[in-house]
């Protein structure tokens, strides 16, 4: 079966999502779950009245059946209690939309995942705002930069083959894979000045967002450069020269590679 | 679904209502037409033609004539010799019998592979394969725009090296390699080159006569003839051994009665293809160029996949790979869907496996860039609208998916 091989309740849903958007108020509590590493995240939030669903919302990146599933639970759950809500599974989402591909139960199914974390926000007085935006402080897996930068492995071996510790030459820069570590503003500062000479410049920070300055911060989403968020680079690796940095992901703490030319870490 | 243009293939349609809502589909790298050329060429080798090859009758002298004629027609289009020829039932086969059949027969002079990072998955899968079987491989990595260094290859050839595996080009993101550089950095040292050149043939040109190639994987399809067929070239001299054993034909390399209506298809494709590449290969790539140019200027925060589109020889003259900040690739892909547009997409959603696409990892894509691409790839019955069809629906798709999307935030409104 394809993946894409969707119910026509499903793919109703999809065309023409129900309840699309956001809530706000003091009666307002947001789930988010997913990662857009993975593909999928979405952000529920429900208005809540006298312990029912009095209004709900969401917002979804991700495949045909997320946004189906964030869609179909919203209709499924308005007006309920929320004890009755949190009884609503994954297996109520999808029988309701007749059925997901196999391969999609799992990955793209997190709908009820997130009214769950809604509720449960709810009941904990987390607001919206903390919901979705934790500060850099507060993340998950707080680790401060600069200790980050003692524990990856191997990067004295590639010292002037592709780490750098102060502004490398950008002339060497041009079509290279360049990621900067996030120290601050001043490495904020140096990835910006490096997106003139190279199309592809990653600032990895550990935190959810930059540890900048609030100007810094519309600098940089101005910017081309691209931001990989609760990343911790762990070990260099590469024939020679630098080729891959191995990443922990902090949100799904699992690792990857990344491939990238440069690795700055300022001192 | 009727593909616009595929059955009136000069023709001009006067009807434009008739196909008004047909689909405008730009998947070429994923299936391409029959061209309808060629499916008259292969009809009288179905009732009439039919023998069997290896008969001693008239009527199977009559098959070994054609099948003869046919792969001296395919050699031609690739600089070959026939006997170099050797058909298959596609290029997924030839890979095999390319990777498995030449590690094999040559295992006792090494037991070292080399890959990269940008392979199609059957080559990847093979590579897998081997090491299973004893096999070391070794994965080269890619540039931001998906080349390998001849350089960075040469680095990690030892002593037990035996074959190295380079696709032409690549199927997702249009990156051509620098095989001929590659070829002749290889010759002479006894380490085959194979390359897998479905993505490349008819697109760019390909001649054995010219680049020292050891094997080199073809598909008939991809140059308009009929599904189900591929081969295999074999440069003179070298050794493979067979993966499909039983009547020894295709010089015991390939056994199993000829396809003769198929393989006269493919020669059909093949001459059709020696006349009509130049100018194929400018229309297709005007079309595409405009559709970057379009996509760049009227969608905010959409970006080019792969190599830029100048110097042209650096990129399939047909692709176009973008992705899309904040969106996710299968979203896009049943949106256009339902707008009469068919692409494709590297989105882990769409795969088998909910891996996003190696390729744009190995570029140094994030995995959330990654998610988000969408791929368009034109052909020999791509019309000069075809672009305005796309744009007239794929602003707003991006639009509205963007809308839903938690993870967009527009940089300046374009």
């Amino acid at each position: 079966m394809k993946s894409t091989q969707y119910s026509d309740k499903t793919l109703d849903h999809f065309r023409n999502p129900r309840n699309v958007g956001t809530l706000e108020g003091p009666d307002v509590a947001v789930g988010r779950v997913g990662n857009p590493v993975c593909g999928d995240m979405m952000d529920i939030y429900i208005k809540v009245d006298d312990e029912r669903i009095k209004d709900i919302k969401f917002q979804t990146f991700g495949c045909g059946s997320a946004v189906a599933t964030s869609s179909m639970i919203t209709e499924l759950v308005v007006g309920m209690t929320l004890d009755d809500a949190l009884r609503v599974t994954r297996g109520d989402v999808a029988d309701a939309l007749d059925g997901l591909p196999p391969i999609k139960m799992h990955c793209s199914n997190l709908a009820a995942d997130a009214l769950h974390e809604a509720i449960k926000n709810w009941r904990e007085g987390v607001r919206p705002e903390d919901a979705t935006k934790t500060p850099v402080e507060t993340a998950c897996h707080p680790r401060p930069a600069e200790a980050a930068v003692v524990e990856v492995a191997h990067l004295a071996d590639y010292a002037g083959k592709g780490v750098y510790t102060s502004l490398p030459d950008p002339g060497e820069l041009s079509d290279q894979r360049v990621v900067v570590l996030d120290t601050g503003d001043r490495a904020a500062q140096l990835a910006i000045d490096l997106t003139d000479h190279t199309g592809r410049v990653v600032l990895m920070t550990s935190g959810k967002e930059p540890a900048v300055s609030s100007a810094m911060r519309s600098a940089l989403r101005l910017s081309d450069v691209k931001i990989l968020a609760e990343a911790q680079p762990l070990e260099l690796l590469g024939e020679g020269e630098l080729e891959r940095i191995r990443v922990h992901d902090l949100n799904e703490d699992e690792e990857y590679e990344l491939t990238a030319d440069a690795f700055v870490v300022l001192e | 679904m009727v593909l616009k243009g595929a059955a009136d293939v000069n023709a001009a349609t006067e009807d434009d209502t008739a196909t008004a809502h047909d689909v405008v589909y730009c998947d070429y790298q994923s299936a391409k037409p029959v061209d309808p050329r060629v499916v008259d060429a292969m009809l009288p080798y179905f009732t009439e033609t039919f023998g069997n090859a290896s008969s001693l009758h008239g009527v199977g002298d009559d098959a070994t004539a054609a099948l003869d004629d046919a792969r001296a027609r395919v050699a031609r289009l690739f600089g070959a010799e026939p006997q170099e020829i050797v058909f298959t039932s596609g290029a997924t086969e030839a890979n095999n019998l390319a990777l498995i059949g030449y590690a094999l027969r040559n295992r006792r002079k090494g037991d070292h592979v080399v890959i990269t990072e940008a392979e199609h998955i059957s080559i990847l899968n093979l590579a897998k394969y081997l090491e299973k079987n004893g096999f070391t491989v070794t994965r080269v990595p890619i540039d931001l725009y998906g080349r390998v260094s001849p350089k960075k290859l040469r680095a990690r050839l030892t002593d037990g090296t035996i074959l190295v595996s380079v696709g032409w080009a690549s199927n997702e993101i249009g990156t051509v390699q620098p095989i001929a550089e590659i070829a002749e950095m290889l010759d002479g040292t006894g380490i085959a080159l194979h390359t897998d050149a479905v993505a490349a043939e008819g697109l760019v040109p390909i001649d054995m006569s010219a680049v020292p190639v050891a094997l080199m994987s073809l598909s008939s399809n991809d140059i308009y003839g009929p599904r189900g067929l591929g081969a295999l070239y074999v440069r003179k001299g070298v050794q493979v051994a067979p993966v499909l054993l039983g009547g020894g034909q295709e010089r015991g390399l390939r056994s199993g009665s000829e396809d003769i209506a198929s393989i006269v298809g493919m020669a059909a494709a093949a001459d059709i293809m020696a006349t009509e590449m130049p100018g194929e290969v400018r229309r297709v790539k005007t079309i595409r160029d405009r559709l970057v140019e379009r996509v760049l200027a009227e969608i905010p925060d959409a970006h080019l996949n792969g190599a830029p589109l100048d110097p042209p020889a650096g990129r399939l003259p047909n692709n176009a790979h973008f992705r899309f900040d904040g969106v996710e690739g299968e979203a896009m892909v049943l949106s256009l869907r339902d707008r009469g547009v068919a692409a494709a997409t590297g989105s882990a959603c769409s795969s088998k496996t909910l891996e996003p696409s190696h390729t744009l990892l190995a570029c140094g894509l994030l995995h959330e860039e990654a998610h988000g691409s969408l791929e368009f790839t034109f052909g020999r019955f791509s019309r000069d609208d075809d672009v305005d069809r796309i744009m007239a629906v794929l602003p707003d798709v991006v639009a509205r998916l963007r809308a839903l999307s938690p993870l967009y935030r527009a940089k300046s409104p374009v």
